[in-house]
């Protein structure tokens, strides 16, 4: 094996833009045809839109079919329970059922997947493992439960396609995965970049170092954090590794960025089984290179669930190939994820971005855990507050420095906007396995809530 | 001499690579295999279908085939 290559697929990662695009158009044509001839969504979809598959002749036709969202998806569910028309065959055609990881409290997307669509999403882990330099002498360790969330399933068979020594760490309390990950001997750990800190953090107390410990790589994914340079700088330290950001989602039932080893501030597309157009996030112009948009995803992958221009919700800036120098004809997302077109909160007439506040806070390593609160009082003048938690046993006096520090960064990156920053107790503030949720909204609540 | 998706003159190792996908799908069209040979053959189709899938020389879904 030409284990020495740097890309996973030589052949379609350096691919001049030109070949790429003819690549995702000749894919696309296919496509198209597949879906237009099974599913029952398309079908309606494309009649009412008046497309017909004859009429994509180049990539920019793809803009001639409507975009799907994921409302169009919900109701779809519940129109025919409980997979809706998008899929192109039921239950009898798949071998694996998940579902969204219902963090939102909304209904869940359901997914089916076939054998050959299952092997294709792990092989899209293989892509972001291999470019970030996991290798079959590697011992991994899934940090992850292992459930009906899609979340790291991809990456478990990744390991095993590559030919690494896999461990699955599941069902397990953080204090065993710590004890785990040194016990096997772990060279590449997977988490989400909350987890990750929360795994460091445990093993701080267990006095055990992570940077003496034989990981080398960090596999971070289900959050924007891993490309937040202050969270990934913190996760980096503590553990003596390196970190590199990947994500997916459930609707296409994998990871379609990673970050390659050259760790260029961003995260390369895998655009020969993906179309990712970034447009207005609201309306549907495209957006170029440099600007932030919405993320529409085309996948080549699912064949049970043809996915067509699925409008994401999240939001990026894409950069040519260039901005990276590993030689990959794939374009990037600089700093990754970005957020959510709808994370933004208006706080008295000022923007306040969950990802910017986050960077503030991993300022600050002695930050153990945080949570935005945002209340509206009986004046109706809304509040905005930064509730933290320190170790049990950090002085009052190094507390009362954070809290003045915090606050005054806090206003400086929001237009003076005051942040009322508190301590809560120790272990009141939720800890995340999965997906974090630290904004907590509660301006439409009843006081007290 | 066939090509791939991009109109390429394909190498002799994705002509081989192709023969091996297309006589895999064949096999697993027939109704005749045991419960172990379908599922095996059923694995090796998969794993040929993402090959020839990565290096743009084919590229179709498996459903009917019950992959």
């Amino acid at each position: 094996m030409a284990d020495v290559a740097p890309f996973w697929n030589p052949k379609t990662e350096t691919l001049p833009r030109d070949q790429l695009e003819a690549l995702q158009l000749a894919k696309l044509r296919r496509l198209v045809d597949w879906a237009a001839a099974r599913s029952p969504f398309y079908q309606r979809s494309f009649a009412q839109a008046g497309f017909a598959p004859e009429q994509l002749r180049s990539l920019d036709d793809l803009r001639r079919l409507p975009m799907l969202t994921r409302e169009e998806w919900m109701a779809s569910q519940a129109e025919r329970p409980p997979f809706g028309t998008l899929p192109v065959a039921g239950r009898e055609a798949a071998i694996r059922f998940h579902t969204t990881s219902g963090t939102t409290g909304r209904e869940p997307i359901r997914v089916l997947d076939s054998a050959k669509d299952w092997a294709w999403q792990s092989e899209m882990w293989c892509y972001g493992l291999w470019g970030f330099g996991v290798r079959p002498d590697d011992t991994a360790y899934v940090a992850f439960g292992y459930g009906s969330f899609i979340g790291f399933w991809g990456l478990h068979y990744a390991m095993e396609k590559i030919g690494a020594l896999n461990v699955p760490g599941g069902a397990q309390t953080t204090e065993n995965r710590v004890k785990q990950i040194l016990d096997f001997g772990a060279t590449v750990v997977a988490s989400t970049p909350t987890y990750a800190i929360r795994l460091a953090q445990e093993a701080g107390r267990l006095g055990v170092d992570l940077a003496a410990s034989p990981v080398q790589r960090l596999i971070l994914s289900g959050e924007p954090a891993g490309s937040i340079p202050q969270t990934k700088a913190l996760i980096e330290r503590l553990w003596g590794s390196v970190a590199g950001d990947t994500a997916g989602m459930t609707e296409i039932g994998t990871i379609m960025i990673f970050e390659c080893s050259r760790q260029p501030g961003g995260t390369h597309i895998i655009e020969d089984h993906f179309i990712e157009e970034v447009v207005d996030p609201t309306g549907d112009a495209p957006v170029g290179y440099g600007e932030q948009g919405e993320r529409v995803v085309t996948s080549f992958g699912r064949g049970i669930i043809p996915l067509l221009r699925y409008r994401t919700a999240d939001l990026v800036c894409k950069v040519p190939a260039a901005r990276c120098d590993c030689g990959r004809g794939f374009d990037l997302y600089e700093g990754g994820i970005l957020g959510r077109v709808d994370d933004m909160k208006l706080v008295r007439g000022t923007n306040v971005y969950p990802r910017a506040v986050e960077a503030i806070v991993r300022e600050y390593p002695v930050v153990e855990e945080f949570q935005l609160r945002l209340t509206r009082g009986d004046d109706l003048l809304d509040r905005i507050a930064l509730r933290v938690e320190l170790p049990p046993d950090a002085a009052d006096a190094t507390w009362a420095e954070l809290r003045e520090q915090l606050a005054k960064d806090l206003a400086a990156a929001h237009e003076g906007l005051r942040f009322e920053v508190e301590r809560a107790a120790t272990g009141e503030l939720p800890r995340f396995e999965l997906k974090a949720r630290r904004t907590v909204d509660l301006r439409d609540k009843p006081a007290g809530a | 001499m066939a090509t791939d998706l991009l109109g390429q003159t394909t190498t002799a190792t994705e002509d081989e690579l192709l023969d091996l996908y297309r006589r895999c799908t064949a096999l697993l069209a027939r109704d005749d295999l045991d419960p172990c040979v379908h599922a095996g053959v059923r694995v090796a189709t998969v794993g040929l279908a993402t090959v020839v899938n990565d290096l743009g020389l084919d590229y179709e879904h498996l459903i009917d085939l019950g992959a």
